[in-house]
């Protein structure tokens, strides 16, 4: 199949380069800021284009890489058009948004995929494979820590932009918000704070989010863009009745980099780096591309994605009213969303 | 100098005693126990002489008292201490409701008597300097803090833990007190707000008490803490190796996996390991403290009314369990 990849930033980079690895056609590369779009495209054998409009036309899947804000209506464009989407996450920037793009999919027959790729780093692979068969008995208590450095852009930092990102309760925290329901289940209840909900103007930012699950599982999940470039941690601890499994990818990284970066040096964002012999996002890309190509099932679908972005969602409502936010039940997701046709 | 050990029913008791036979300044130690069997012969393994009730241990013409009972039924041994004249150490937290919480520190203050809350933290080198740090402004301001105080379940050692009229509750009572302490020394300011979540999921529900406890605490500053107080941890696991703390400033991160500095040691045939613990005793250093604080007569270095604020937080977080939102914590 042909597929055009929407945005030319540093996630429609890791994308393009998943794709090589497929027998997909890459066709084109649409971005805005097109100065860096035609090198790039060059360089996979594709086209520059000024937008997806033009791209549309000749091809058959688009992935979405542009910020968040924009996921919802380049969407609906390329649903309508009759194209499989693959977006990155978060799914879209409202729970409302969400149930949009997955109800349009549905009605196109089209598939809708959330690019979730913590599902497809090994550690958390791997501990998933362990809760699933057995080994530790019912979660009870699970925590997750995700942090980086404040993430630098050129003028716009959207990141920044909380109104298009949605901040760190979203933007960042989401894989685990993705993750903890992947491990324990719907969540019900959502109570989050961050730095900047009460000191704006903060040079770092933090969040941390509590979820009840309805299994009765408790989730902690931690965010931080604090840390100085390039540093980076990604932890998982998951305490079940029988034992306990964690991970560690800052400590067990086969090369820890202490070393001083100037800040120039330093990557634009900070994406863990794992030695695996398989790139989690190229795998990712791979996955996502056969259940397309093929019609199959995925480990992730749109439901899950839209039920990330309703706890991110009620996390950052969490944190500006100083309330917990209790879920309502979406029939998308408590449904039978599994297979998205 | 004459201390009394009032009741065996905290497992630390015994490691009290113990420490208690190494601060040279005492130079007798008596115990009394509800539980007179156990009492008998934790006495009698601990070096101490034992009295079969509180009221003949005080008369003992004693100079201090380590108040070791049910947390239910340390208002009372503490009552009592006070009418007899003797400052107090007591474990924590203090008491299972604010209210007995306060009785006790009124009781002391009536009578002349300090009482000083066990938080042995608060005598741990590490955070000690980390803390002076943080004073001195070299840490820049802190901003959030993500920190547990995980335990296996303490239940082989002592049942009653899992008997809510006589703990209080489960992981949160027993371990969400170090954490409290720790933070509003730390920060110098008093929690406003508690959320708290639990679930009944470690040892398949068998715990009629709480095993897993989450506690967000928000203080008057806007300043935020998680604190994880579950009984996630193996007993395989070092002492206060579950004890963690992540602080977020403006300066950056600072993580602190304090009481961390051990000796794994396994043996070649053996399939458990064990910890041979680095570094000060926490409980000599606290021990050692509370017996100078007598023998110069001032105050110890912790009061009772940290005692009390660390309960009140306790309180509001169980209040919090039951309404699902956020609790407004209240001073007595």
């Amino acid at each position: 199949m042909r597929v055009g990849i929407l945005g030319a930033g540093f996630m429609g980079k890791a994308h393009l380069a998943g794709w090589a690895e497929t027998g997909a056609e890459i066709v084109g590369l649409a971005s805005r800021t097109a100065s860096g779009a035609a090198p790039l495209a060059a360089q996979y054998g594709a086209e520059a284009f000024p937008d997806l409009e033009s791209l549309l036309p000749l091809v058959d899947i688009v992935d979405i890489c542009t910020p968040t804000h924009l996921h919802y209506a380049m969407t609906l464009q390329a649903i309508r058009a009759g194209r499989h989407v693959v977006c990155e996450k978060p799914l879209a920037r409202t729970t409302e948004q969400a149930r949009h793009m997955l109800q349009a999919a549905r009605a196109a027959g089209v598939r809708l995929l959330p690019a979730h790729v913590v599902r497809f780093f090994p550690q958390y692979v791997n501990a998933r494979n362990q809760v699933m068969a057995g080994e530790i008995g019912k979660p009870g208590v699970i925590r997750l820590l995700r942090g980086f450095y404040r993430p630098k852009k050129p003028v716009g930092n959207w990141f920044l932009d909380e109104e298009k990102s949605g901040g760190i309760l979203m933007d960042l925290m989401i894989h685990d918000y993705d993750y903890a329901r992947w491990i324990a289940g719907e969540v019900e209840s959502v109570y989050a704070r961050k730095i900047t909900g009460y000191w704006p103007e903060a040079p770092v930012e933090y969040g941390l989010a509590i979820l009840k699950h309805r299994s009765g599982a408790l989730t902690h999940a931690a965010g931080a863009w604090a840390y100085p470039p390039p540093a980076f941690r990604t932890s998982l601890e998951i305490f079940g009745e029988g034992g306990l499994l964690a991970a560690d990818a800052g400590n067990d990284a086969p090369v820890n980099d202490l070393l001083d970066m100037p800040p120039a040096e330093a990557p634009d964002i900070g994406l863990p780096v794992t030695e695996q012999m398989e790139d989690p996002y190229t795998v990712q890309i791979q996955e996502l591309y056969t259940a397309i190509l093929e019609g199959r099932d995925c480990r992730v679908t749109a439901a899950d994605g839209l039920a990330a972005v309703q706890i991110a969602e009620a996390a950052e409502q969490s944190a500006r009213s100083g309330q917990a936010i209790v879920l309502d039940l979406l029939p998308e997701v408590t449904g039978d969303a599994e297979v998205e046709k | 100098m004459r201390i009394g050990l009032l009741s065996f029913a905290h497992h630390h008791s015994q490691a009290y005693l113990e420490r208690l036979q190494s601060i040279p300044r005492v130079a007798w130690i008596g115990a009394a126990d509800d539980d007179a069997g156990r009492g008998r012969r934790l006495s009698q393994a601990g070096g101490a002489q034992f009295f079969s009730s509180f009221e003949d241990l005080l008369g003992q013409k004693l100079d201090g008292v380590i108040v070791c009972a049910e947390t239910a039924r340390r208002r009372r041994a503490v009552e009592m201490a006070a009418a007899a004249g003797v400052p107090v150490l007591c474990e924590v937290p203090l008491a299972t409701t604010a209210a007995d919480a306060r009785a006790m520190v009124d009781a002391c203050q009536r009578a002349g008597v300090a009482l000083a809350p066990a938080f042995p933290l608060r005598f741990s080198p590490a955070i000690r300097s980390f803390k002076q740090d943080l004073d001195a402004g070299k840490l820049g301001r802190p901003l959030a803090f993500n920190a547990t105080n995980c335990t296996a379940p303490p239940l082989e050692q002592r049942a009653w833990y899992a008997d809510k009229a006589l703990s209080g509750g489960g992981a949160l009572a027993g371990n969400a007190a170090h954490l409290v302490d720790l933070l509003r020394w730390l920060l110098g300011e008093e929690a406003a707000e508690v959320y708290a979540r639990t679930n009944h999921i470690f040892a398949g529900g068998a715990y009629p008490v709480e095993s897993a406890a989450l506690e967000m605490i928000t203080f008057a500053s806007g300043v935020f803490a998680s604190l994880d107080l579950s009984w996630s941890r193996s007993e395989l696991a070092s002492p206060w190796s579950g004890l963690k703390v992540e602080m977020v400033s403006e300066r950056g991160s600072i993580l602190a996996h304090a009481l961390h500095e051990n000796v794994e040691h396994f043996a070649a045939l053996d399939t458990s390991g064990c910890w041979l613990p680095l570094g000060g005793d926490l409980n000599q250093a606290m021990l050692a403290e509370f017996t100078g604080a007598i023998a110069a007569s001032r105050p110890p270095a912790v009061s009772g009314l940290d005692g009390l604020r660390a309960v009140e937080v306790m309180e509001a977080a169980y209040h919090s369990v039951e309404e699902g939102q956020p609790v407004e914590v209240l001073r007595y």
